[in-house]
C-alpha cells in the first residue's frame, strides 16, 4: 500500500530509536517546561545536536525531531535514546549530566507542537477491507502483511500527505524503498526495493520479499529505476469514498500526541 | 583533575617485547627515545612510522614495497583492536610506531600503547575531561600524538596539551591551550620540529580566536602563539569590520600541518571565520581565516599567506594537510606546497614566497571554476543558480596523499549539493555560532577516489563511491593507493590506473582517517581505524 517518504520512514525509524530503554516514567518530566529549562537546552541544542538534526531540529543528516511526540515518543524514552545513543549510527551516546539532558529535552518538546486536529470522516471498518484487499501485499501493520513497503503500523501523516502517498506514490520515495533493477551475468532480471549498497556490491528485496544481494562484479547492469514499485491508486482503482475509509482505517494508528503507543 | 593510570605489568610486557623483539638495537632502546633528527628523517627506518604523515611533506606516501598492485588482493586482517569508545562520527586518528610499539589516541582523550604485531595493550590512559566542554562535547574527537623522545603529546578536548611517558601512559606534565569554556578544544596531531612541539587549536566554529602555538617538550612551556585572526592595528585587521568580531574571528588551526627543514617554514591551514554561515556581520575578507600560512618554525612569525576562500559564508575551513613536493611547472623544476582544498580548487604555491603557481578546480563544483588574478575565486554561482558543495565541502580534512615518481596527486573527493540557510544569531561565549543551516540532497551527492596530475589538475582516473566519503588516502612506492569509503570499506588500488585490488568491509564508515604503513618481522602491515575498530593488514607470511 501508499507510502510516502521520507517523512514517513524517517519517522518510524526515530520512534523506533526512541523505543530503546522506555520505562514507568512516561510522562513529562518534572519541571520540564519552563522557560529557563528550554533557553539553556536551546544552548546545549545548537552546540550538541545541530550539526545533524539542522537548527530547526528538522534534520539534515539526522532525523526529525519536531515531532517526536506526536510520534509517541516519551520524555524517558528521548532520555534513554540521547543517554545510550543509537548503536550502529552516528547518534552517540552522551555522559553530559542529566540535568543537561533533561534541559535538552525540554527544548525538544518546545519544537514539537500540538498536532493540528484534522476533522474525521471514512468508515475504518471498510478502511480495513480496503487495506487487506489494496494494501496488504506489500504492507503490514501490527505484524500482518507484506514488507515490500514500508511498514504502517505507525501513522503520522497529515490527511494530504497520506492522500498524495496513495495516489502518487513516487512523488517520495523512502530510503529503503527505492525501486531497482539488477541483470546478473546469467541473464536473470530481478526487480525490488534498494536495502544497500556500497562500490562493490548491492542488497535489496525482491518482489516476491526474498533478500537478495550480489556482488556488483557478477552483474550484467545494476539500475535505479524511476517511480515506485508501488503502481498510483487512482479514483479507478480506489475510489474517493474508499480512500476516505482507508485513512481513516490508518489514522487508528496514530497515537494520542504526548502517549507512547501501547498504553492507555 | 589529570587521570593518571599506571599499569606495571603492562609496563613489564612492554619493556620484555621490545628487548625480545630483536629488532632494536641497545641504542634505539635508550631513554631518550625517538630524537628529532629521526623524526625529520621520516620513512627511513622502515619500522617506523614517527609523525602523524609520515613525514614532514605530508605526501603520506611510504617507500615500502612489499605489498603491490600484484599481491594486494592476498591481504587480510591480522589483528583489531577495539577501542571500546564509540565515536561520534568515525575513529579519526593516525597511530605512530616506533620500535614494535604502536601508540594511538581515540575519542575522548584515550591514548594506548599496543604490540604493533597483535593490537594487545600495554597501556591505556583516559584523561578526565570536565562535563561543560564546548567544542570538545560537539566534537570529542583526537587525531593522533607527536612523539619526541620517551614523550607523547596529547592534545585534548579541554583544551589542553599532555605529554605522556610514552612506557607508561603516565602524565609527565599538562599544559592549558586556552578556555575550553568559550568554545576552544585540541583535536589534531602535534607536530613535533626540532625542540619544539608545534600544535593547533579547534573551536572556530565557536566564538573563538584562532592560534598555532609552540611548546617546549621539555617543561610544556610555550614559546610562541600565532594567531590566525589579527589584533586591533595589525596586518590583516582592515578586512574585518571591528576588534569585537576580530576577537571571535574563527580560523581554528585543527589539522596537522607540514614542515620544510631548509626553508625552516611551517604550513598550516587555518579554519572558517566565525559566525559560519550568516556573514553582513563580519564583512570583509577576514583575514587570515581560510587560508594556509607559512610561519617561522623557530619565531612563529608569518612569512607568507594565501586565503583561498575570502569571506567564507560555507563553512569551508582551509583544514588540509598541506603536501610539499618538487614539480615540473612550466619548464622549470619548483619546490612546491600543494593543497585540495574545501572549496573545489586545487593550488599549488612556490613554497619559499606562496607565488601561486596552479589554482584549477579538482572538483565538479558550480561555485567557481576560475581564480581570478589575485587566486581568488571567481564566484559564478553564490547558490542562487542551483545547488552548492556542502559544508563539508569538495573534500575534507581526511589526507590526501601524493606519489612523487608518478606524479599523482591521490584524493577523496566529495561531489555534493546543498543549500545554505544563514540566519543572524545573538554571538554567545561557549556557544557554537552555526548561524544557519544546511540542507544536503543526498540524491544528488556522491564521493569520488581521484587521481589528478597536480602540474595542471588534469584526472587521470577516478573510482566512485555511492556517498559522500571522509576517508583519507596513503600510497606506497610500490604502486597501491590504499582508501576508504562511507560504506566502511578498506580498499587498495592501482595507482597507475584506479584498478581496484581489495576490499575488506570494516563495518563502520572510514571517516577523518588515513592508513599508515610500517615492517614489522619482514611483513609490511597497513592500518586503518573505523567506527570503534584499529586493523591491522599484512600479507600472508611467506
Amino acid at each position: 500500500m501508499p507510502m510516502n517518504a521520507k517523512v514517513v520512514l524517517s519517522a518510524l525509524l526515530l520512534v523506533s530509536s526512541f523505543a530503546v530503554g522506555a520505562n514507568a516514567q512516561d510522562g513529562p518530566f518534572p519541571g520540564q517546561q519552563n522557560r529557563g529549562a528550554i533557553a539553556s537546552g536551546g544552548t546545549l541544542y545548537q552546540a550538541r545536536c545541530a550539526e545533524c538534526h539542522g537548527a530547526d531540529g528538522k534534520g539534515v543528516a539526522g532525523h526529525d525531531l519536531t515531532r517526536l511526540w506526536t510520534l509517541g515518543a516519551t520524555d524517558e524514552r528521548v532520555f534513554q535514546t540521547i543517554r545510550n545513543g543509537v548503536p550502529n549510527t552516528i547518534m552517540p551516546s552522551s555522559t553530559a549530566p542529566d540535568g543537561e539532558l533533561r534541559a535538552l529535552i525540554a527544548y525538544l518538546r518546545s519544537l514539537n507542537g500540538p498536532a493540528a486536529p484534522e476533522p474525521l470522516r471514512g468508515n475504518a471498518e471498510n478502511g480495513e477491507r480496503v487495506f487487506a484487499t489494496s494494501c496488504s501485499s506489500c504492507h503490514a501493520i501490527n505484524g500482518r502483511g507484506g514488507r515490500l513497503g514500508p511498514d504502517l503500523s505507525r501513522i503520522s501523516q497529515s490527511r494530504a500527505q497520506l492522500t498524495e502517498a496513495i495516489r502518487s506514490p513516487a512523488s517520495s520515495i523512502a530510503a529503503g524503498y527505492q525501486p531497482v533493477t539488477v541483470i546478473t551475468r546469467d541473464g536473470e532480471t530481478v526487480k525490488g526495493a534498494l536495502k544497500g549498497e556500497d562500490a562493490f556490491s548491492v542488497q535489496l528485496m525482491d518482489t516476491t520479499q526474498r533478500l537478495r544481494a550480489y556482488l556488483k562484479s557478477s552483474l550484467k547492469s545494476f539500475v535505479r529505476d524511476p517511480g515506485s514499485l508501488m503502481p498510483d491508486y487512482g479514483p479507478s482503482r480506489v475510489s474517493e469514498s474508499d480512500l476516505d475509509d482507508l485513512i481513516r482505517y490508518l489514522s487508528t494508528f496514530r497515537p494520542p500526541a504526548g502517549r507512547p503507543r501501547g498504553e492507555p | 583533575m589529570i587521570a593518571r593510570r599506571i599499569d606495571t605489568k603492562a609496563r613489564t610486557a612492554l619493556l620484555a617485547v621490545v628487548l625480545g623483539s630483536g629488532l632494536v638495537t641497545a641504542q634505539d632502546r635508550a631513554p631518550s627515545g625517538l630524537t628529532s633528527q629521526e623524526i625529520a628523517q621520516g620513512y627511513k627506518t622502515p619500522t617506523r612510522w614517527p609523525t602523524y604523515s609520515g613525514d614532514y611533506t605530508g605526501q603520506r606516501h611510504t617507500p615500502l614495497t612489499q605489498i603491490t598492485p600484484a599481491n594486494a588482493h592476498r591481504l587480510s586482517a591480522q589483528w583489531t583492536f577495539q577501542t571500546g569508545i564509540i565515536p561520534r562520527r568515525g575513529y579519526e586518528g593516525t597511530p605512530l610506531v616506533v620500535d614494535g610499539v604502536m601508540y594511538l589516541t581515540g575519542p575522548f582523550n584515550t591514548a594506548w600503547a599496543v604490540d604493533a604485531r597483535t593490537g594487545r595493550q600495554f597501556w591505556r590512559y583516559r584523561r578526565d575531561l570536565p562535563n561543560d566542554l564546548t567544542y570538545g562535547a560537539v566534537s570529542p574527537v583526537n587525531r593522533g600524538m607527536g612523539l619526541l623522545g620517551n614523550r607523547l603529546f596529547l592534545p585534548t578536548a579541554d583544551a589542553h596539551l599532555v605529554a605522556l611517558d610514552t612506557a607508561s601512559g603516565n602524565v609527565v606534565w599538562d599544559t592549558v591551550l586556552a578556555d575550553y569554556k568559550i568554545g576552544y578544544a585540541a583535536t589534531a596531531a602535534p607536530l613535533v620540529v626540532k625542540d619544539k612541539v608545534i600544535v593547533g587549536i579547534s573551536g572556530g566554529d565557536f566564538p573563538t580566536r584562532g592560534f598555532l602555538d609552540a611548546y617546549d617538550p621539555q617543561t610544556g612551556k610555550r614559546l610562541w602563539r600565532f594567531y590566525t585572526v589579527p589584533g586591533p592595528g595589525e596586518p590583516g585587521s582592515d578586512t574585518w569590520p571591528g576588534a569585537d568580531v576580530m576577537a571571535r574571528g574563527g580560523g581554528a588551526t585543527w589539522v596537522t600541518g607540514v614542515y620544510d627543514p631548509e626553508l625552516n617554514l611551517l604550513y598550516w591551514g587555518t579554519g572558517n571565520p566565525n559566525p559560519l554561515y550568516y556573514g553582513e556581520d563580519r564583512k570583509g575578507t577576514n583575514l587570515y581565516t581560510a587560508s594556509i600560512v607559512a610561519i617561522d618554525a623557530d619565531t612563529g612569525t608569518l612569512k607568507w599567506y594565501h586565503q583561498f576562500t575570502p569571506h567564507d559564508t560555507h563553512d569551508w575551513d582551509s583544514n588540509h594537510v598541506p603536501v610539499l613536493a618538487e614539480l615540473p611547472i612550466a619548464g622549470q623544476q619548483r619546490k612546491v606546497v600543494m593543497v585540495a582544498n574545501r572549496n573545489g580548487f586545487f593550488y599549488v604555491f612556490d613554497r619559499a614566497n606562496g607565488k601561486l603557481l596552479v589554482g584549477k578546480p579538482f572538483s565538479d563544483t558550480t561555485w567557481a571554476r576560475e581564480l581570478d588574478a589575485n587566486g581568488h575565486p571567481i564566484v559564478l554561482n553564490d547558490g542562487s543558480k542551483g545547488c552548492l558543495p556542502d559544508q563539508w565541502g569538495s573534500t575534507n580534512h581526511m589526507p590526501a596523499s601524493y606519489d612523487p615518481a608518478r606524479r599523482l596527486f591521490f584524493v577523496t573527493v566529495r561531489e555534493t549539493c546543498a543549500a545554505y540557510l544563514p540566519v543572524k544569531e545573538e554571538i554567545v561565549p561557549g556557544r557554537i555560532s552555526n548561524s544557519g543551516t544546511v540542507r544536503r540532497d543526498a540524491d544528488r551527492s556522491y564521493g569520488v577516489l581521484r587521481a589528478i596530475d597536480p602540474t595542471n589538475v588534469e584526472r587521470k582516473w577516478e573510482f566512485k563511491y555511492p556517498t559522500p566519503t571522509m576517508a583519507g588516502t596513503m600510497s606506497t612506492a610500490s604502486g597501491v593507493v590504499f582508501a576508504g569509503d562511507n560504506e566502511g570499506n578498506f580498499m587498495a588500488f592501482d595507482a597507475a590506473t584506479g584498478k581496484n585490488l581489495w576490499f575488506y568491509p570494516t563495518g563502520a564508515p572510514i571517516w577523518g582517517a588515513a592508513a599508515m604503513s610500517f615492517m614489522l618481522d619482514g611483513r609490511q602491515y597497513v592500518v586503518i581505524g573505523s567506527g570503534t575498530n584499529v586493523t591491522a593488514f599484512a600479507l600472508p607470511p611467506s
